[in-house]
């Protein structure tokens, strides 16, 4: 009788959750929206590079929340989408299409071949491996001339992207604005399309019991393969657009400091929850600014937020809300 | 079914397993026992793929099998289950099974939703009626019971479908009626299914084998249906002896 009593107080509770879920993406979406007319610009260009910075972190709870490996690294696909973005716009095509096709292509090539070697590597293995090819990249970038050094690559123009029967300006910035907030919602459903396969279950399996998967009679292999491409791929997207908001890049956008800031992003969110991350990428980045105006200290707040979540809310903020038992 | 030949794995100095041959033929119980330390999951882990042999061979059905990965012989319907309960314990009990039940699903399925294939969700289902645990199907895995997980383990491994299951140790710490249910259980199974347990139970293992295999340091003491290996003198000296002197 108690028993049962219990059982459904936890089941409403966990259809209230699950409600609440359902209904908070739709409901962030309609802030986003609204954002623009109420802010000014200043914030609406930190919202853009929140979202950007925001998809690095989708990235790596791709691989952290649903696989199971952590990835210091993820700043480099990033970097490099960067950087064949502003190559492309400066030196090949104002195409925006084509752009984006010739920097997915070779996003997926590096990761690739990275993702096949790092794969292998076990536990801390995989983060020291990440961690060090980003670092090589970056400072090959740092040293190669024709990219330019230590300055990156400066006026790089901003092109139209065009659609059928309609050309988007992405000078104005509130134009720009919704282009990118509707470039990240696409991918955040394309992320959580992809996962609610019996790919995404197979990954969840991994995270939870790596050992056990292979006698299932799945290779864990190709599923972190997979999964490697897809994260890269999806910080690629943000590395697509921020060359058009600064009109520069450098060399610190391979860097560990975005890499680690992602991983701090992604856990305030709340890792394994795919939205958590997009809204902790916003909440840091505003975080940042706001104290940046105040102290050149802020990489140690972000330190004591890490910290404080891994202590006292490992399930980040979105982990409040999920159903089913913690992980 | 299963055929091993000659084998042999040393770790360091230790002599684990040394020239092995036994058979597990079609929609039997073949068990081995032996005293701790005998190498029987040494031999377990050799056939499902986990470790490799320095000598011998694994055949299945007639394929030499012995070079191939966990998850390739799990293609070709060889299961294990594990001495201790290794389940996806942060999923609930029907995704652990359903996990299982699509791995042997077509693969045009891949990327269609997953929560929308009642085919999938219905055959899991079945399975765990079958085992009896149709009403934790929502629990997370690890908040089952011992006795429960140790089920749920066994429902996992029939899950896939198997030719071949292997049970390690299946009533690992399980109370005397916990023991005689899983009993029933893996009778129930065989006909269907060719099964190789280790087992350290000699009741339950006499009881439901149809041949049994005795290890001792390593080798084969004997083999032969449980009636004969209960009268073995040599058995009863090496093992059964230990235990069994009052018998």
């Amino acid at each position: 009788m108690q028993a049962g009593a219990l059982a459904q107080k936890f089941g409403g509770l966990r259809m209230a959750r699950r409600g609440l879920r359902g209904g908070i993406v739709p409901l962030l979406f309609c802030l986003a929206l609204a954002f623009p007319w109420v802010a000014g610009d200043f914030y609406v260009r930190l919202a853009i590079e929140a979202f950007l910075l925001g998809a690095i972190a989708l990235s790596v709870d791709i691989l952290l929340g649903c696989a199971g490996l952590l990835s210091l690294g993820q700043a480099m696909y990033f970097g490099l989408s960067a950087y064949l973005t502003a190559l492309c716009y400066l030196h090949v095509t104002q195409s925006f299409w084509l752009v984006a096709a010739i920097v997915g292509a070779a996003v997926a090539l590096v990761a690739a071949l990275l993702g096949a070697v790092a794969i292998r590597a076990k536990g801390v293995y995989f983060a020291l491996i990440t961690f060090g090819v980003a670092e090589i990249a970056g400072k090959v970038v740092h040293n190669t001339r024709a990219l330019g050094g230590s300055d990156g690559l400066i006026g790089i123009p901003v092109p139209s992207i065009g659609l059928p029967g309609i050309e988007i300006a992405l000078r104005n910035d509130r134009v720009f604005y919704y282009v990118v907030l509707v470039a990240i919602a696409l991918v955040f459903l394309g992320v959580t399309r992809i996962l609610a396969t019996p790919f995404g279950s197979v990954l969840s399996a991994i995270r939870d019991n790596a050992s056990r998967v292979p006698y299932l009679g799945y290779n864990p292999f190709w599923y972190k393969f997979l999964a490697y491409l897809l994260a890269a791929e999806v910080a690629a997207v943000g590395g697509l657009f921020y060359p058009l908001l600064r009109g520069f890049v450098g060399p610190d956008l391979f860097g560990f400091e975005i890499s680690t800031q992602s991983v701090v992003m992604a856990l305030v969110g709340g890792v394994g929850t795919l939205i958590g991350p997009l809204v902790g990428g916003v909440m840091i980045t505003f975080l940042q600014s706001v104290l940046g105006s105040f102290t050149e200290r802020h990489l140690f707040v972000l330190g004591v937020i890490f910290i404080l979540f891994v202590r006292f809310l490992p399930g980040g903020l979105f982990g409040l809300l999920r159903r089913g038992p913690p992980r | 079914m299963i055929a091993v030949r000659g084998l042999a794995k040393s770790f360091g100095a230790l002599r684990a397993v040394s020239d092995l041959d036994f058979d597990v033929r079609p929609g039997q119980v073949t068990s081995i026992i032996g005293p701790n330390g005998a190498g029987k999951s040494t031999v377990f882990n050799l056939i499902a793929g986990t470790i490799r042999p320095d000598a011998g061979r694994v055949e299945l059905d007639g394929r030499d099998v012995t070079a191939l990965a966990p998850h390739a012989l799990a293609q070709l319907g060889l299961a294990r289950s594990f001495q201790i309960s290794n389940l996806f314990f942060g999923l609930t009990v029907l995704e652990n099974v359903r996990l299982a039940c699509q791995a042997r699903a077509p693969r045009k399925r891949f990327l269609a939703r997953l929560d929308r294939d009642r085919a999938l969700a219905d055959r899991a289902r079945a399975i765990l009626a079958e085992f009896g645990i149709a009403d934790l199907a929502d629990e997370p895995a690890a908040d089952l019971s011992h006795g429960d997980q140790r089920r749920l383990e066994i429902a996992v491994c029939m899950a896939s479908q198997p030719r071949v299951l292997l049970l390690d140790e299946p009533t690992q710490g399980m109370s005397p009626a916990e023991t005689l249910a899983v009993d029933a259980l893996i009778k129930s199974l065989a006909g269907r299914v060719s099964v190789l347990m280790i087992e350290h139970d000699v009741d339950l293992v006499m009881n439901i084998s149809d041949h049994v295999i005795v290890l001792h340091q390593g080798q084969k003491l004997f083999e032969g249906p449980p009636a004969e290996v209960r009268n073995s003198s040599a058995v009863r000296a090496a093992y059964l002896g230990a235990d069994h002197g009052a018998d």
